[in-house]
This record gives C-alpha cells, structure tokens and sequence, in this order.
C-alpha cells in the first residue's frame, strides 16, 4: 500500500520537476532555431520562384517576422503556456494539429520498434551469454556489429529491392495503399504490411546495441556472488539464468532504452523518408528547412515532454525489476 | 561499384517483372474510356492549395486539376478557349472583352459568371498572387456588363498578360466563398472549390492529397479517369522503387532523378518525355554579383563565359537532358520570334584559351603559383546535380587560374545570402523564362528588379539604361514584330555585358506509367488539368 503511494508522489513530484525543465528547454529552443539565418518569408517566395517587394513585405508580416524578437517570444511563450502552439503558415494549420496527426505513425513506428528490438536484442544477448566465445556467440556478434554499422538508409533500400521490388511482397512506401482506401480490418492489415519494412530497418540498429549490452550485463551478473550461491543451494542452471540473472541484467538494457526513446524520435527520420512513412521525425526535418519555426518548435516541445514521460516510466520500472530500488 | 552492381541487378528484376506487360508504343491511339486511378509523385509535400495565393512548384501540379483558367495553351503557345469561349482586344490594345461559357459550375453547384471573374483578377490575383502583382500592374479595372461577358480595362497594352491565364497561373475562385473574408487565411485555401475536372477529396499531411472526378464538369464525358491521387515520397531511389513497381504511375520535375530516368525507361511500361515544360523554360546559370571586384569587370565576366564547357556540363551531369544556352530567353520563345541566336557566342572550342587573354588584359595576372586571385563559389542548394555542377565550375575556374573554394549552405541561408545580403561573389542558379520575357526575364536585368529582401530577382546587381528602355517598350509593344526586334536588341546588350553565364536550357522530364494516354497535351504539361487523360487496359 505505502509503495503505491510513494510511488504516486514521487511521479507527481517528478512532473512538477518537468515543469521548469521544460521551460528551460522551450526557452533555449527558441532562441537556437532564431540563429539559424533565413526565415520562413525567405523560403516561401523561393519555392514560388518569383515574388514581388509587397508579396515578401506582407509574408513577414503575416508569419509576424517584423515584430522585435522579445515580442515573438512573449507570444510563443504564451502559446506554449496555454497548449497552443502557434499557427503554421507554411502549411496552413494550427502546429498542434498538424503534430497529433503525425504523432499517431511515429508512435507506432516506434512502439513496434522498441518492442522488435528489445526483444530480439535481449534474447539474442542471453542466446550469446549463455555459451560464451561460441560459435553461436560469434555468430550472433557479428550480426549484431554488421546490423550495426550498416547505415540505415542502405539498408533500406536493399531491403526495398529485396522485399518491394524482387520479391513483391511488400510495398515500398507510404503508410497505405493509395490506390485502394481500404476500411476497417482491411486497413489494419494494410497498415501492418507497410509498417513491417520501415520496423525492421529501425530495430535491426537499435537491437544490435541490446545483444551487445544484454550479452555483457549477463556475462557480469553470472561472476557475482548471488549466482555462487543460488548454484551451491542446488538451483538448476536455467532457474538462475532466467529467474535470477536476467532480471538483473535487464536494468542496464531498461536505462538504455529509456535514453533511445529520444534518439528513436530524430533516428526515424532517415528511415521516414526512405519509406516515405508520414511521420513526426520528417515533418520536423521539413520544418527546419523551411524555417517553419512554429511547428519546429511544436516538435521540440512534444519531444521534450515525451522524453520526460519515458523517463518518469522507466525509473518506475526499476522499481518493478529491482525491488531494493525506492523510489525518492 | 556496388551501385553499378545494384543497378544491374535492379534491371534484371525489373525485366523479368515486367515482362507481363506489352511493349512500349505498341498501341494505336484507342478511344478514351472511364475509369482507373492515377497516381502521382509530387516533389516536395506543397505548403498549401492556395494557388491563387502562392506559385510555388507543387502546388501547381495538383491544384490546376481543381480549377481552370480563362484560357488554356497550344504547343505554339497561343491561348485556346477554357472557360472563355472567344475574346477581341480593342485596336489601342487596352480593352479586352471575354466571353464566358455558358452552363459551367463550381464544384459546389454555384454558376460561373462574370462577377467571379472580375472578382478573381481585381480581389484576389492582382492583390495577392505573388506573379500576378505584376503580370497584372496594368489592369485597372473588370466590368461584368453581363454573366458571361468580363471587360479588361487596361491602363496600357499588356501582350504578355494574355499568357498568364492558364488555370495553374491564374485561377478562377469562386466569389461567393470568398468575398468578404480574409483571402489570405480563407478555409478554402486547402479545401478548394474550383471548376476543373477533379474535386478535391482529402489532404492527409505527410502522405496523399484525393481527388475525384468531377461529374458535373463542363466538358462532356470528361474526365476520364476516376481520381487521381498525389503522393509525396521524399527519398529520390524510393520514388524510383515505387515507380518501378507502380506504386506510383507519374513523377515529373526530376522526381525521378536524371540518372535514373535511362534505367527506367528500359522497363516495359514505363516511358519518359521532355515535353510540357514549353511555358517554364528553365535555364541553369552561374550569377555574377556585378557589384564588387572582380566580376565589376565586364573582361573578367566574359572569361568565365568562356571558360564554362556547356555540352559537358549537360552530358555528364545532366545525363544529356539540355541544349547550350546562348542569352537571357530561351529558345523556347523561337516560335514567336522573340527568341534570337545572333548574339555574341561564348560557346567556342578555344573557350579556356580566350578566358586566359581576357584576364590578362583585364589585369588579373597569374602569380608564382599560376592562380590569379581566390573566389568563393555558392552552389544553389537545390539537389546532387548542383553540387556536380559546383565541382565542375571549381575544375573549370582552376584552368584560367582561379581557385575557388565551393560553399554548400540550405535554403533560406542561401537566399538570404544572395537576396538580401549581396554577400556572395559567384552562384549559381536558375531561372524559369516562364510564358512571356516580361512575367520571367525583366525581373532578373531591370533596374526596378533590385530589390533587397525579394527573392529570384535582380541578384547580380546589373541593369543599364538602354536596357531598361528595351524591356519597358517591349512590355507595352502590341506588334509582334516589333515587340520580338526590341527583345533581339535587348538580348544582344544583355549577352554582350555578360551578367550572368548562361549555362543551358534545362529540360524537365517526366516518367510515366505507359497505360495512361494523353497525360501531356499542353506546353503546361503537369501544371495542366489531365481532363484528356485515360487508362489504356
């Protein structure tokens, strides 16, 4: 009963915590993306390939660049404050719609990502610790360091010829059947095999740092004198793998993820825009470019939060893993 | 060597999976029937629908499927009834009377009448297209004496405005939805309500714009096609891919990369064109900033236009889709004589040896270690090519004894940097001539052109009097002869002066699923309404 209840408090003490953090975090993203030179006037009449003095003189005003740079901040912070983000005038839509609609794909880009990968990462990391310097082992390592270093746009693609173009199995962009509009199960189905290339291009690298991580967070645990004892009190040695080493290797493996999750958010977009996935990672990166500093920092934001969110999660997880671990 | 491999192997797959279909061109010209989906690769995402609002590229290719435009244009690019049935221009030039056609709705079942027209120029085009500020700087005023009758009023002759009436350029809204709101944050910017053969469906950011056939469009049994459907892939070898495997059935304005055009089109049922860009005409160049030292110097400009091998440039970095530029228009404009070849010709085999004289004479003399002075050259960051291009200049330069040092920035970085700041030296660029000289070639050598802050003008800082004169006379000039001998006059000063070298005429290409007929049946091409277009079974 008293665990939940710290654990309760510690998470609303957590978010109250966030909330200067994120401030900070709004504050210093706004003034880093003002330094880039340019504005979103700049290169919305470039794309137009022409304009005319009044044309640009009314987009600055419009996207409010003829204000002083305090004021825009003022307004900004106000829209953070109040969960409006601001206006996007490049693409014509309040930021926080544009980033919910995103928000969705991304979620399940990175859901079946985190998911693929640890499990496979774990299970092939305890597949390599259990038999170390095996042929098994080496096997399992240098599938790890290739996944690894191969970049992942190649990797994409080859799996693009493999998959979409050789085999046809698969599609090779795009989160639907355009063609089609397909409903219900039917869509589901279909989102599911657009999802399944983009997934395994992302897991394969992210699972390679968990069988490395795995691997050698088991090959410490089973030295430590916990392991001696459970092995002299007569447990077989798949009781003390499973029921005793992995839950404490795990915690390195569960920190790790917790810090992917916001590398997993900006590491999407090579793989969003290979397999043209609908995405936040790739509307941030067009943002950029444009200078659509509203939805940029939109992005940012939710970012922030998310991370904060995930790390909150984790550290509570510990706490289920390890029970020695309180929660403060 | 991998790439070459992969290649190879992409074009076995590609002829063992499309061996299903029939060879290219074995068709005859069949008769169009209803039905089928086409798919279209836009490149980028567009910002918005507004195309009355903003020209940018994308925008274009999907938006003149929605509305149409007074007029529309032959491959002599000579304006053909749309929704005006005829038109007569008074003998001073400055009154033109329109006749609309009878019977055409807008897709929410409002009439097309004179008022929506009259709107559409004097309240929205004239006010806030970023073209049209200018295209239209002569009209004063349209009457609607009645629905199906719009009188332009002009305050001087204005033959280029006849150009810019195509549906992509200047499209008709409809006034009932518009008037009285703020035009530039209308609900009906990215839900548009036009007159053309396809209805706007959904926009799904970040993956597919629909849209449907319009039953009720005024041409008979048109459209053929069902919907079309546009797609926006943002990685080059993924649109190839899915070009390949027809997830996608059309890719225009280099969506499919040059390199990749050749081993495509090899495939069974996929073809490409250069025709339907007769009205954008695109040419590659490098900007001299005229400004400071040493491209102040006419000499110093002249040998970079000699020095400058124009059909290697088009051979290895654009595949061969090009032809040598030889001014400031295209001759693109050869059909209605605007366009002349008799100007000085910097495209000579002897070209590096003739830049070496200039330089010497202009003062500029090799030191002890062969270079003569250090330049920083910006590459327009706008693709691969470019950058292929820059490297290109960079070993061209080095041969008459400049070093020049490439600098690659992003987008706005780069226009702020030749558009509002000056600080640049050399850069090159692009420019599209567009319908008429004076809607795409004044605003880069005219005085009233540099202007700080405003993008793709007069960067070069260069203009002269006599030339100011040309373009004025020419823009107001109703003859056709005369108007085409003040622009031969205005070419020759131009090309003399050399502001700019100007590099090649850019051919854009368009792959296409060989199924669909009549995709391409205007100088427009993309930016027109595909209502002819029909799927081959």
């Amino acid at each position: 009963m008293s665990v939940a209840r710290d654990r309760a408090r510690y998470i609303g003490r957590r978010v109250a915590q966030a909330v200067p953090a994120i401030l900070l975090i709004v504050t210093l993203n706004f003034l880093l993306v003002h330094l880039a030179p340019g504005n979103a006037a700049d290169v919305l009449a470039g794309e137009a390939g022409s304009a005319t003095p009044q044309y640009m003189a009314y987009l600055r005003h419009q996207f409010g660049l003829d204000q002083p740079l305090y004021v825009q901040y003022l307004e900004y912070l106000k829209n953070v404050v109040t969960f409006d983000l601001g206006y996007s005038f490049r693409e014509s839509m309040p930021v926080r719609d544009l980033i919910f609609q995103r928000l969705g794909p991304t979620l399940l880009l990175m859901g079946t990502t985190i998911v693929l990968s640890i499990g496979l990462g774990v299970l092939l990391g305890i597949f390599a610790a259990t038999k170390p310097g095996s042929l098994r082992d080496n096997a399992i390592s240098v599938f790890a360091l290739v996944s690894y270093a191969t970049p992942l746009f190649w990797v994409g693609l080859m799996l693009i010829v493999l998959f979409a173009i050789d085999l046809r199995w698969l599609p090779t962009s795009g989160m639907v059947n355009i063609a089609a509009f397909y409903t219900g199960w039917q869509k589901v189905g279909d989102v599911a095999r657009h999802l399944v290339l983009p997934a395994v291009t992302l897991s394969l690298f992210y699972m390679a740092l968990y069988v490395r991580l795995m691997r050698s967070s088991m090959l410490e645990q089973s030295g430590m004198d916990y392991v001696v004892t459970a092995r002299s009190k007569g447990l077989t040695e798949h009781a003390i793998t499973y029921r005793h080493v992995l839950r404490n290797a795990s915690l390195p493996v569960v920190t790790m993820a917790g810090v992917q999750i916001g590398n997993l958010l900006g590491g999407s977009v090579v793989v969003e825009t290979v397999f043209g996935w609908p995405g936040i990672g790739l509307l941030a990166f067009k943002a950029l470019f444009a200078r659509d500093l509203n939805l940029l920092l939109g992005i940012f934001f939710v970012a922030a939060c998310l991370v904060i969110v995930v790390n909150i999660i984790v550290d509570v997880i510990y706490t289920l893993l390890d029970p020695r671990i309180r929660l403060r | 060597m991998s790439i070459v491999n992969r290649r190879d192997f992409l074009q076995a797959l590609a002829a063992s999976s499309g061996a299903v279909l029939l060879p290219n061109g074995a068709f005859a010209q069949g008769t169009p029937k209803q039905g089928g989906t086409l798919v279209m690769d836009v490149l980028p995402e567009p910002p918005t629908l507004a195309s009355y609002l903003s020209t940018s590229g994308p925008i274009g290719q999907v938006s003149a499927k929605v509305y149409d435009g007074l007029c529309e244009y032959n491959f002599d690019l000579k304006p053909i009834p749309s929704l005006a049935t005829s038109w007569t221009t008074s003998t001073d030039g400055k009154t033109i009377t329109f006749k609309l056609r009878d019977g055409v709705k807008f897709h929410d079942g409002s009439p097309l009448t004179s008022a929506d027209v009259q709107f559409t120029f004097m309240d929205v085009l004239k006010k806030f297209h970023p073209r049209g500020i200018n295209t239209f700087r002569a009209l004063q005023a349209v009457d609607a004496p009645d629905p199906h009758t719009a009188v332009f009023h002009l305050d001087t002759p204005a033959p280029y405005m006849m150009m810019a009436l195509s549906g992509y350029e200047s499209p008709i809204v409809p006034k009932a939805l518009f008037a009285g709101t703020d035009i530039q944050n209308s609900k009906y910017a990215n839900n548009p309500v036009g007159t053309g053969p396809f209805k706007f469906v959904e926009w799904q950011r970040g993956q597919y714009m629909r849209f449907d056939r319009n039953p009720g469009y005024w041409r008979p049994g048109q459209p053929y096609l069902d919907r079309i459907v546009a797609r926006f892939i943002g990685d080059a070898q993924t649109r190839s891919a899915a070009m390949q495997t027809q997830e996608i059935n059309y890719g225009a304005f280099g969506a499919i990369p040059y390199f990749d055009v050749g081993r495509l089109t090899k495939i069974n049922g996929i073809a490409s064109t250069t025709k339907g860009y007769e009205m954008q005409s695109p040419i590659v160049m490098l900007d001299f900033n005229t400004r400071v030292k040493p491209f102040d110097d006419v000499r110093v400009r002249r040998a970079i236009s000699y020095a400058i091998d124009r059909k290697f440039v088009i051979d290895n970095i654009w595949f061969g889709f090009g032809k040598p530029a030889t001014g400031p228009i295209s001759s693109n404009f050869a059909p209605s004589g605007i366009y002349t070849s008799d100007v000085h010709n910097y495209n000579v085999p002897n070209g590096t040896e003739m830049a070496n004289k200039l330089l010497d004479e202009a003062g500029y003399k090799r030191k002890a270690d062969g270079t003569r002075f250090e330049i920083i050259h910006d590459v327009t960051p706008y693709g691969d090519e470019w950058q292929r291009f820059g490297e290109y200049t960079k070993q061209a330069l080095a041969k008459i004894g400049i070093k020049a040092t490439i600098r690659y920035e992003d987008v706005p970085t780069w226009l702020r940097r030749v558009y509002t700041d000056y600080d640049f030296v050399l850069t090159s660029n692009w420019y599209q001539n567009l319908a008429d000289p004076v809607i795409g070639v004044d605003r880069q050598y005219s005085s009233w052109s540099i202007k700080k802050g405003t993008v793709f003008v007069d960067d070069s800082g260069w203009s002269t009097p006599e030339t100011d004169r040309l373009m004025k006379e020419a823009a107001i000039e109703i003859d056709p002869k005369k108007r085409a001998a003040l622009y031969h006059q205005f070419q020759k000063l131009v090309v003399d002066a050399a502001p700019i070298v100007w590099v090649f005429e850019l051919h854009f290409v368009t792959v296409y699923d060989t199924k669909f007929k009549d995709l391409i049946v205007s100088p427009l091409g993309t930016y027109s309404a595909f209502n002819q277009a029909y799927v081959q079974s």
